[in-house]
């Protein structure tokens, strides 16, 4: 279906008009006002209505609509509507310019922002980066900025978290904050959240001030999980013990003469520590304590028979 | 004009009514440049601002404008006086790229990127994003070389392999994808463009000998699978959806009881023994048939290992 640009016209002087409003307008006010131009006959002139509201709002236009007396009326508040002055300079939208062309975020929104800030300046810049946005971020997003807690199916199971932050992670984005379920701080990866993220009321929680999103996320995974930690040792050949190493404290590394480290992972759950080392194929060995040894020498068996 | 180009105008269209009204007299090349359109887009959307108008029609309830020749000159009305607010989506765009852009090292945390981030906070009330890349130990010599165009040589670990290399390369800018940072170079020991995962760079020398960087192709799909790449059916059971999430995966398909039947392409067999081993006892490789039995084979391998 084509859009005559009457059609455009009528858009801009309705959003104009529901700006311009103060008590708001009824559908027949809309329809019936002749510089809008709807077409003639009830039921055309209301489907043409319903979808310029649906374009409204596809837009990002904010419009209300309230019951009063039976009747419905349309409105778009001015303070809901329009961008606080951001003041920014040229340099400042080169700057993003140059961030949302440089870092690839797999939709083009970042364009849109721009031209909303005032125009797109300077020349960008050749991607470095794609760090894809998973659906659920958009929503998590604004909550997290509206300060709403935030409802969400995770791993088979409805979580309520009061969304504090987001934050990325070696490509993977996640959310932050503190989940009533628990009652204690937990981290939810983006993409694996299914189905919608529902928000509730806006202010309704405070974030420290002192809340660091990154804190959160831990690169040992086998220290999640209860129980007392165990000191494995891990010898891995040379060429493989930096990536080892890398993963474990400070000073947990003790090289070996021919290049190769053993390397100590204090690890709660054996079964994500077997998992990790096994990666190394036969360049990593765990050597003590016993039950650790033999925790990886039963996880291979069960592959081997 | 479909009904998202029709609403992508008027979003321009509403982006522009107040910049144009803050510069009285700018050039309709500057606009359009700005607003990434042609003239001929432009003279289309200043016809649809001078189409609007609410009644009764007192001199604030029209936007004027003056266009005829090279220049635009705009007189608001009482609305559209400021752009519309940010959707989520472009509140998150900004954020995001933005500090994303900080966090790669050589940024200047108090440069106009920094400073125009902290305007956006404060007015929008923005969510704490925070974006951390991990930065392998060559990487920012790496960046330095690619730029300046210096040919390196490297001990690169080949994971499919498995083994070390020594080779001189012309490194491309370092790209992060996948969680990886990378650099499509030139291999002058295979004699070709090839794909080099920074972290797997286990050391790097200068060699004192330049190559042009400009002439280098750009990458234009990062980690495609090769064409000729055997595909790899794998079931997987519940708790391994890390893989699908982690490779390229070419269809994911759930299965009952929380597992997935995944197809990858592998290019070399020593990435398919690590998943294996890794997954543990669920893993299972479906098709081709010479394969079903590598899982078995790697953990005989490793547990040769532990028994001498």
């Amino acid at each position: 279906m084509s859009d005559a640009p009457d059609r455009r016209e009528r858009l801009l002087n309705l959003l104009a008009a529901l700006l311009e409003t103060r008590r708001g307008l009824t559908r027949a006010e809309i329809v019936n006002n002749p510089t809008l131009g709807y077409p003639a006959g009830a039921a055309a002139a209301r489907r043409a209505f319903e979808r310029d509201k649906a374009s409204l709002r596809a837009m990002g236009v904010p419009l209300r609509d309230t019951e009063k007396d039976n009747e419905t009326r349309y409105r778009v508040t001015p303070s809901e509507y329009y961008l606080p002055a951001l003041d920014l300079s040229d340099g400042e939208l080169a700057a993003l310019h140059v961030a949302v062309t440089a870092i690839g975020l797999g939709d083009g929104a970042g364009e849109g922002a721009l031209m909303k800030l005032g125009g797109i300046e300077g020349e960008g810049a050749v991607p470095i980066a794609a760090l894809p946005l998973a659906e659920s971020l958009v929503p998590l997003f604004e909550a997290s900025r509206r300060r709403a807690v935030v409802r969400f199916r995770y791993r088979g199971r409805e979580r309520e978290l009061e969304p504090w932050g987001l934050t990325s992670k070696f490509g993977n984005w996640y959310v932050v904050g503190l989940d009533h379920g628990v009652d204690d701080m937990r981290v939810y990866r983006a993409n694996r959240i299914e189905g919608d993220v529902e928000a509730g009321t806006p202010r309704a929680f405070v974030v420290p001030a002192d809340f660091r999103a990154d804190r959160y996320l831990e690169d040992q995974p086998w220290q999640y999980g209860g129980g007392r930690p165990l000191a494995v040792r891990v010898l891995a050949d040379a060429g493989h013990a930096a990536a080892l190493a890398a993963r474990a404290e400070p000073g947990a590394v003790e090289p070996v003469a021919d290049g190769s480290a053993i390397v100590t992972l204090q690890a709660v759950n054996l079964d994500t520590l077997c998992s990790y080392v096994v990666g190394f194929l036969e360049h990593a060995e765990v050597l003590d304590p016993p039950e650790a040894r033999a925790a990886v020498v039963a996880w291979l068996e069960a592959i081997a028979t | 004009m479909s009904r998202p180009e029709a609403e992508h105008q008027l979003q321009r269209v509403l982006a522009m009514i107040p910049w144009l009204a803050s510069r009285p007299g700018v050039h309709k090349d500057e606009v359009a440049a700005r607003f990434r359109i042609t003239r001929d887009e432009l003279e289309r959307d200043l016809g649809l601002i001078m189409m609007v108008g609410v009644p009764p029609y007192t001199p604030g309830d029209y936007i004027n404008v003056y266009a005829e020749g090279d220049t635009v000159e705009l007189w608001l009305a009482d609305y559209f006086t400021r752009p519309l607010q940010l959707s989520p989506s472009e509140g998150l765009a900004l954020l995001a790229g933005g500090r994303a852009l900080l966090a790669v090292e050589g940024s200047d945390p108090e440069g106009p990127l920094a400073t125009a981030l902290v305007k956006l906070e404060d007015a929008l009330g923005m969510s704490e994003v925070v974006v951390e890349f991990g930065a392998p130990a060559e990487l920012a010599e790496l960046r330095r070389a690619a730029s300046a165009g210096e040919r390196v040589e490297i001990d690169y670990w080949s994971a499919g392999r498995d083994e070390v290399t020594t080779r001189r390369i012309d490194p491309g800018p370092p790209f992060f994808a996948l969680g990886r940072w990378y650099s499509d170079a030139y291999c002058h020991l295979r004699d070709e463009q090839r794909m080099f995962r920074v972290d797997r760079i286990r050391a790097l020398r200068a060699t004192g000998e330049r190559f042009d960087p400009d002439a280098a192709p750009v990458p234009e799909v990062l980690y495609a699978p090769r064409p000729g790449d055997p595909r790899v059916t794998l079931e997987l059971p519940a708790g391994a959806s890390w893989v699908a999430e982690s490779f390229p995966a070419e269809s994911v398909e759930d299965l009952p009881g929380g597992g997935q039947r995944v197809v990858v392409a592998v290019s070399e067999p020593a990435w398919l023994d690590r998943i294996l081993l890794r997954v543990g006892t669920g893993a299972r490789v479906v098709d081709p048939p010479e394969l079903r039995a590598a899982g078995r084979l790697a953990a005989l391998r490793v547990l040769a290992r532990y028994r001498t």
